[in-house]
């Protein structure tokens, strides 16, 4: 699936003291990885919420392929993502008691009372990322695999746009290496739009753009070759 | 949507405070379901035992006294009927049978009760084998009773069971003037002739004996001319001695009413034993409706500390149900994953009681039975499903009270 194109303006959030997002513009372009990055505080998992429409802004727009996370009530923002999205933790997240497989299977669950339709596809996504798929409960399966796996759930629905949250910050440094290796390829070979927030210099390196934020303010938006 | 698949695995997560939480549940509708079930076993069995004790017509006082006496066979001292008024029964036209009942006697724990062949046949239905009394040292055994056709045995003064046979019992039954002083003494052996088909009542371990034997044992005659050695009706008019109750048989419905309005005299009262059974059932339905709203009361404080457990333990799983969301789940997927949780928790909890309920009614049906010898079955009736079904109902609006605390909180919070 071809990414989405964003074009956010005049982003604007303020929380009871700290926290500040101001963001006067920011464009996503679709087949580029883009790492946010920024010291802890910055503000990246906050903009990543706003522009994942978790958060709702005080001010500005957040338009993705013209469709304004903005001005939507929070059940459409609910099906935005569902439909549109996929996200990606730090920490995986996964449901422990679960198989991988039902792991990658749980965003089908939200539309569908079978999600026997999507099994091939989560089969063949977990083969293509090398995860062990015969496991009883994801918890057996190593740090690097589970945060395969939760990719593999993230892409279940073949989603235009991934979010991801510091995806490497609890991988070993191989680990981490193939799931930068994923998320480029997604961006770049897939066309998807990946937008990371980050402080793994690693990730940096691939990154076609890199978004820098310091307390919730732009400093620098560089296009790297 | 399919929220089964999450609500399980949360479950799984918290397996051991799940199934406490459906243990707890299930040990209090029990408690319910066994309170009313019970209730009503012992309600049918004690009705169905007096079925076939038509009419009972005694000497005038406490009517309990007298059914308890003569249907449940648990003895009390209770006045005689004046032998008068037995003559007019034994010429009433409107009773099919006049059956003389007398106590005083036991073998071992089983009461020894004096009444007549026609009796016998009315309340066994037939005999299961051999035949009914036909001389004075015959018996009939009841279904439960251990003694076999062709026994001989020893009978002796008192009231069997727990009363044995000690100097109280034998006080107590000179004072209901089944015995007479100095009186005892002429018990002669009997012989069993045969066994009566299972009654449900207490009669079903008693020995029954012609009331003669009865009358005999304890000085009072025969009830028949000195030399008259059959047994049973006619008696001789003058030779009857005073009983503590005769139950009769009515010719039809009329009869009965007809029978019960000219036998509640001065000297005598008449009464139906249902009229009876329904006072004591009201009483006992008085106490079982505050039971049954005390235990009520107790599931719905279950049901609200166990909804407070639930709300603490989904807590626990917010950052859970917040990835959820992140993922694309709407607010009435979270709802619908909670809610499914509380339900499953409380529905499972409700019929694991049923059954629970069910099983304990059922062991002290039997144990009541053993006890008393009136047969009761204890059964899962609508009342029950009406009584668990108002509590999963309470349950399942209830479990939205958790679901829409967890639906309610901020998605970004939980994924800190």
């Amino acid at each position: 699936m071809p990414g989405l194109n964003l074009a956010a303006a005049g982003l604007r959030l303020a929380f009871a003291g700290e926290g500040i997002i101001d963001l006067p513009e920011l464009t996503l372009v679709p087949g580029t990885l883009t790492a946010l990055t920024g010291p802890s505080g910055s503000g990246k998992s906050t903009l990543l919420y706003l522009l994942s429409g978790l958060l709702q802004p005080d001010a500005g727009s957040i338009a993705w392929a013209g469709q304004d996370l903005a001005g939507m009530r929070e059940s459409q923002r609910d099906r935005w993502r569902r439909q549109h999205a996929g996200f990606i933790f730090q920490n995986f997240h996964l449901i422990e008691e679960l198989s991988p497989l039902d792991n990658v299977l749980v965003p089908l669950w939200f539309d569908h009372f079978s999600a026997a339709a999507a099994r091939p596809r989560a089969i063949a996504l977990l083969d293509q990322l090398e995860v062990p798929r015969r496991r009883a409960h994801v918890s057996l399966l190593s740090r690097g695999e589970q945060q395969r796996v939760a990719i593999a759930r993230a892409l279940i629905t073949d989603p235009a746009v991934i979010f991801a949250d510091e995806p490497t910050a609890s991988l070993d440094a191989a680990s981490g290496q193939t799931v930068i290796a994923v998320l480029r390829d997604l961006a770049l070979e897939q066309g998807r739009t990946v937008l990371v927030a980050t402080h793994d210099a690693a990730l940096r390196q691939q990154a076609g753009t890199t978004v820098q934020l310091d307390h919730g303010r732009t400093r620098q938006s560089e296009a790297a070759a | 949507m399919n929220p089964l698949p999450i609500a399980w695995a949360s479950l799984r997560r918290n397996r051991f405070t799940a199934i406490l939480f459906i243990a707890i549940v299930a040990l209090t509708v029990a408690l319910g379901i066994a309170i009313s079930a019970q209730e009503r076993a012992l309600r049918i069995g004690s009705a169905r035992a007096a079925d076939k004790f038509d009419l009972i017509v005694a000497a005038p006082g406490s009517h309990n006294d007298v059914l308890f006496s003569t249907v449940y066979l648990d003895p009390s001292a209770v006045p005689l009927l004046d032998p008068a008024m037995t003559r007019l029964l034994l010429e009433d036209g409107q009773a099919d049978f006049v059956a003389p009942i007398g106590f005083g006697d036991a073998i071992g724990d089983a009461p020894v009760v004096g009444t007549t062949a026609a009796f016998v046949e009315h309340l066994s239905g037939g005999l299961a084998e051999g035949r009914v009394f036909a001389a004075l040292d015959e018996a009939v055994v009841g279904a439960l009773s251990p003694h076999a056709i062709g026994d001989t045995l020893e009978v002796s003064h008192g009231h069997g069971g727990a009363t044995g046979t000690d100097a109280d019992a034998a006080a107590d039954a000179i004072a209901a003037g089944t015995a007479v002083p100095g009186g005892d003494g002429d018990h002669p052996t009997i012989t069993i002739a045969g066994r009566m088909q299972p009654t449900g009542t207490p009669w079903d371990r008693a020995i029954v004996v012609p009331i003669e034997y009865n009358w005999s044992a304890h000085g009072l005659g025969t009830g028949h001319l000195p030399g008259d050695s059959h047994i049973g009706p006619p008696f001789d008019p003058d030779s009857l001695p005073g009983l503590p109750a005769v139950v009769v048989k009515p010719v039809d419905v009329a009869a009965a009413y007809g029978l019960r309005g000219a036998y509640r005299t001065p000297q005598s009262t008449a009464f139906f034993p249902a009229e009876v059974l329904v006072e004591l059932y009201s009483l006992l339905g008085d106490a079982t409706a505050i039971m049954s709203a005390l235990t009520l009361a107790a599931q719905a404080l279950v049901v609200a500390a166990i909804l407070a457990g639930i709300v603490a333990i989904l807590d626990l799983q917010r950052q859970q149900f917040a990835v959820l969301r992140a993922l694309g789940a709407s607010r009435s997927f979270i709802f619908a994953t909670v809610w499914v949780y509380v339900a499953a928790l409380i529905v499972t909890g409700a019929i694991v009681g049923l059954l629970l309920g069910w099983g304990f009614a059922a062991l002290v049906s039997e144990a009541l039975a053993q006890q008393t010898g009136v047969a009761m079955r204890a059964e899962i009736g609508m009342s029950e499903f009406r009584l668990v079904g108002a509590l999963v109902a309470l349950g399942l609006v209830l479990a939205s009270l958790p679901a829409l605390l967890i639906y309610r909180r901020p998605v970004v919070e939980g994924l800190r």
